[in-house]
């Protein structure tokens, strides 16, 4: 299941994609392009998907059935292919969602304060 | 996992490509939005974007099975290479079809015979009773055993007796007559053996005592064939043997029995008979959770016990009881010669591997450019090995497939040819189907040959030096030396293994001779015989069955081409009876009995039918009859054995003391000596055997007879007996009141039918040794034919410095022979050791029989020499100047 991916620094870290590719799409239903633009705005330019492997991962999710896609229009009149949130994929953001604020929680419990 | 991700590849992958195309174009909307030109915005839209034919490749090998795809790769490679070189593709199919089809034939027989359980319900709790004794164990039983047998408590939940309908019945009434098999059983006997009643009910425990009427149960056969399967025949009577017998039940098809059976009539033991005549066997059911091993020990006890009851003389003291699994009993002795024919044949399929290495390894040598081209490309090692393998995967499996065919095809080809006496293949081998077991064991040995041949070439080619290979002229770069000299290893062993196989069969085919020409003491020429059964009320006395011997004799006398008849309770070389005796006036060293003999009542006509000549004294004639003093002849083995140093003639002996009432009789003169006849087959030597006329016998043992056998008619004739079959079948109905007559057949038929084992054995193993031999024969021809062919240069330069034609076929005839005569050396070692396993198989010649160890080296170097002759005439005709100038 796991794709074999270079893994490079500034990457967005393993799995969080997909929980935020579902979070994204909490919204409503949206096309790759806009889920790339509103990751990377709402993050405020920190995060930056790597776009070859946006697609995979939503193809994975589909297969998974967290997420449906259709053939629709875009906001520019052009064709795009639309993805929208299953009941199942927002059972899995809700279940990832909580293991990630757990973990940062723990991992902000041990570094603490800064060090400067 | 969900499967979605498997499906509908190219679909998906032509939406992945649009969906691609897609999001350029809003990237490119997006930048020209920021005031860059559509150029621009393009060129950078796909800057960010990467490579889409990267991730479209990335997702589509996420969509697959990866070992999948590089099998279907590798293996439609390989059809496609191997359809390049069609001769050499067909050659190795049909070798490796020929080398796993002996497997598969020998498997399937063994399969039936040996691996099959018995169709009854929880057969491994059925036992077979056994007598035992130091000089072996045998079943039957008379019945005062049975009677002790089922008395044993704790072990046994069910006890049977049944005998093989060996007397036949007759179903009288109507136009035809018909003889069946009418196999007596006691009461349990169905339910021991779990039979699925399809109508009625089985016999009841009061129908099976003394006076229990007459009732029969029919086979499904029988009621299908005789009464159109008349679904109201239960309660109905039909006539067996003249008088009527209710029928209470049918039993269904699935129930099958080693002798076929088309009715059952109960026993009705008197269980208090004093009886020692054995005529039937017993098995029993095990209760659940009791051992073989619990029942032995309990059946040990059960022989003293017997002694007690019946005298200490009823059972020698170093006799016993014992029990046997039912399915073991069943298989007999047949499992080491099975298991010889199964190693024999996987030395044919090791000679079909070697062989198929050998051309694989001079194809590999060929395809050393195309290899190194591949690894200088970048295929790893394991990939250039896996490819080689599936190669020779897809051969071993084409191979198996076809051997599948060929295998089970011949052996029931073989089998409806020649049965050869062996048990649990049902009527010609028709028992001998294709089920899971020899599907698997086909399946196992294509994959291992495949991997077996194909792993040495497969990594002797993998080991490729890149630069001489390419530098190098493909086609005639050098033979390495590591797989010349593999070649020649192969060819060594194929000599040798096929050195082992000839030798074997022509052991087996000596033996077989040497049993042929065995003269087995009587007449098997012009001889037939035919049972006609004399069960039923109108036969319990001796006189009317006399009456209907001489009736018949003096009717069949009538027929032109008639030459002499005789009439036997048993035949010659099938089983017979053995009675004990003793000689009147002689002390009783250690025992109860004087001794014991084969036991023949016949008519006076018996000898001359069989033309077994008299010795001394005389025959029997019409005189010797109830009323005349009793009389007895014995064979020559049995004056020899019992009458060393006196003369037989002037003793009289008691046939039978002790054997019960039914033998009850006074002492008998001995009137003559005949001839030594084979009677246990010709393998072994004559037995005592002594003769009583059919008109003395007690009524008693008449009436035993009856039941437990046929009368046997012999009629010897000057023409060819079967064309008289139908005048000596009506002949007989009419002399005894309508009997009909069955099992008709020549002695000629019965002689071969006694060494059909050994013929079977013997044919197996020479087809196996041929099939080895003709597969040798073609890899010293290959190796040989190859190696000249890559040495035409040298041989070229040779010829161009003055050698003559014949020096340089000598050469090669003299490398070639090498490898033989190492081959012959080793095989003939080897089978030095192999063939004690055969010993017990042969007969007139010994395991390490000079002549067989002296004529295969030599049939094989004449084999070898003929093969690699071809080869060595090329070398002769090689041209200098063509040979030169080939770089």
């Amino acid at each position: 299941m796991i794709m074999k991916r270079p893994h490079e620094a500034g990457d967005i870290l393993q799995g969080t994609l997909d929980m935020l590719i579902l979070r994204t799409l909490v919204m409503g239903p949206a096309h790759g392009h806009t889920i790339t633009q509103a990751i990377e705005r709402t993050s405020e330019n920190v995060l930056e998907v790597e776009q070859g492997s946006l697609y995979p991962a939503l193809h994975r999710l589909e297969d998974r059935g967290w997420v449906s896609s259709a053939w629709g229009v875009s906001e520019n009149n052009r064709k795009a292919k639309f993805y929208r949130l299953t009941n199942q994929g927002r059972k899995e953001l809700n279940a990832a969602t909580g293991r990630w604020r757990k973990m940062t929680r723990a991992i902000g419990l041990i570094l603490g304060e800064s060090f400067d | 996992m969900s499967l979605q991700r498997f499906t509908d590849r190219t679909k998906k992958d032509q939406d992945f490509a649009e969906e691609i195309e897609s999001h350029l174009a809003h990237e490119q909307d997006a930048s020209m939005a920021r005031g860059l030109s559509p150029q621009e915005a393009r060129r950078q839209a796909h800057l960010r974007f990467g490579n889409p034919r990267t991730v479209r490749e990335q997702e589509w090998r996420y969509r697959s099975f990866p070992w999948f795809e590089d099998l279907k790769r590798d293996v439609s490679f390989a059809f496609r290479a191997l359809r390049k070189t069609p001769g050499f593709a067909v050659i190795c199919v049909l070798v490796i079809a020929v080398g796993i089809g002996v497997n598969t034939a020998v498997f399937s027989v063994i399969d039936t015979v040996l691996l099959r359980p018995l169709t009854y319900p929880d057969p491994e709790a059925l036992v077979q009773l056994m007598n035992t004794s130091p000089r072996g164990s045998f079943p039957g039983a008379n019945i005062p055993k049975f009677n002790i047998w089922r008395q044993q408590p704790g072990i046994f939940q069910r006890v049977a007796a049944y005998d093989f309908g060996g007397a036949g019945l007759n179903l009288t009434g109507g136009d035809h007559p018909q003889q069946v098999e009418g196999v007596h059983v006691s009461a349990d006997y169905f339910a021991m053996l779990g039979a699925p009643v399809i109508a009625g009910r089985t016999f009841t425990a009061a129908e099976d005592s003394p006076h229990g009427g007459h009732v029969t149960v029919l086979s499904y056969s029988l009621w299908k064939s005789r009464y159109a399967a008349n679904p109201h025949i239960v309660g109905t009577t039909i006539p067996i043997d003249g008088q009527p017998y209710i029928v209470v039940g049918v039993i269904g098809r699935s129930f099958v029995t080693d002798t076929p059976a088309d009715l059952w009539v109960p026993f009705q033991f008197d269980l208090n008979s004093q009886d020692m005549a054995h005529f039937f066997t017993v098995a029993a059911r095990l209760k659940p959770g009791v051992t073989v091993a619990q029942a032995k020990a309990q059946l040990r006890l059960a022989a003293d016990q017997y002694r007690r009851i019946y005298g200490v003389n009823s059972l020698p003291p170093d006799a016993g009881f014992s029990v046997l699994s039912l399915v073991q009993s069943k298989i007999g002795d047949i499992g080491p010669s099975l298991l010889v024919l199964l190693g024999a044949v996987g030395f044919v399929l090791l000679i079909a591997c070697a062989n198929v290495a050998n051309l694989l390894l001079a194809r590999a040598t060929a395809r050393k450019r195309e290899f190194a081209t591949r690894a200088a490309l970048g295929a790893g090692r394991g990939q250039i090995i896996r490819q080689l393998l599936i190669e020779s995967l897809v051969l071993s499996l084409s191979g198996g497939f076809l051997g599948l065919l060929l295998g089970f095809g011949g052996v029931r080809l073989l089998l409806r040819i020649n049965p050869g006496n062996i048990p649990r293949i049902g009527e010609d081998g028709s028992a001998v189907a294709l089920d899971l077991n020899i599907l698997l064991f086909t399946l196992g040995i294509s994959l291992l040959t495949g991997i077996a041949f194909g792993l040495i070439p497969a990594i002797s080619a993998s080991r490729p030096d890149l630069a001489t290979a390419l530098n190098e002229n493909g086609a005639h770069s050098g033979v390495g030396v590591r797989s010349g000299k593999l070649r020649s290893v192969l060819v060594v062993s194929e000599m040798a293994l096929s050195v082992v196989l000839v030798i074997g069969a022509t052991l087996l085919i000596r033996t077989f001779l040497n049993l042929q020409s065995v003269d087995p003491g009587f007449a098997t020429h012009k001889v037939i015989s035919m049972a006609m059964s004399v069960s039923g009320d109108r036969f319990q006395k001796t006189a009317p069955v006399d009456q209907v011997i001489q009736d018949g004799t003096d009717r069949l006398r009538a027929i032109p081409g008639v030459v002499d008849i005789g009439v036997t309770n048993c035949l010659p070389m099938a089983s017979g009876f053995g009675m004990v005796f003793d000689i009147v006036g002689r002390p009783k060293d250690n025992g109860p009995f004087t001794g014991g003999a084969a036991f023949y009542s016949i008519s006076p006509g018996y000898f001359n039918a069989f033309n077994i000549p008299l010795i001394r004294g005389r025959l029997f004639t019409r005189q010797d009859d109830a009323t005349a003093p009793s009389v007895v002849l014995v064979n020559q083995a049995m004056a020899r054995q019992f009458w060393p140093k006196s003369d037989p003639l002037k003793d009289r002996m008691v046939i039978g003391p002790g054997a019960g009432p039914a033998f009850a009789e006074g002492p008998r003169n001995i009137i003559g000596i005949v001839g030594d006849t084979h009677d246990g087959g010709p393998n072994r030597e004559p037995f005592p055997i002594m003769y009583i006329p059919l008109a003395q016998m007690p009524d008693l043992e008449t009436a035993l007879n009856s039941r437990v056998a046929p009368l046997w008619w012999i009629v010897r004739s000057q023409v060819d007996p079967r064309t008289l079959v139908t005048p000596i079948t009506v002949a007989l109905r009419d002399a005894s009141g309508g009997l009909p007559v069955a099992h008709i057949r020549t002695m000629d038929e019965i002689e071969a039918r006694n060494i059909a084992r050994q013929r079977f054995n013997m044919l197996s193993l020479t087809i196996f040794g041929s099939a080895g031999l003709l597969m040798a024969a073609i890899g010293i021809f290959g190796v040989t034919s190859y190696s000249v062919q890559q040495r035409t240069q040298e041989l070229g330069i040779r010829m161009a410095l003055g050698a003559q034609a014949s020096n340089l076929r000598n050469m090669v005839l003299r490398q070639g022979m090498m490898l033989s005569f190492i081959g012959v050396l080793i095989g003939c070692g080897g089978a030095f050791w192999l063939t004690h396993f055969l010993a017990s198989f042969l007969f007139g010649v010994k395991p390490f029989d000079a002549v067989s160890f002296a004529a295969t080296p030599l049939l094989l170097s004449v084999v070898a020499l003929a093969s690699i002759w071809t080869p060595a005439m090329r070398a002769t005709r090689v041209d200098p100047m063509t040979a030169l100038r080939i770089e």
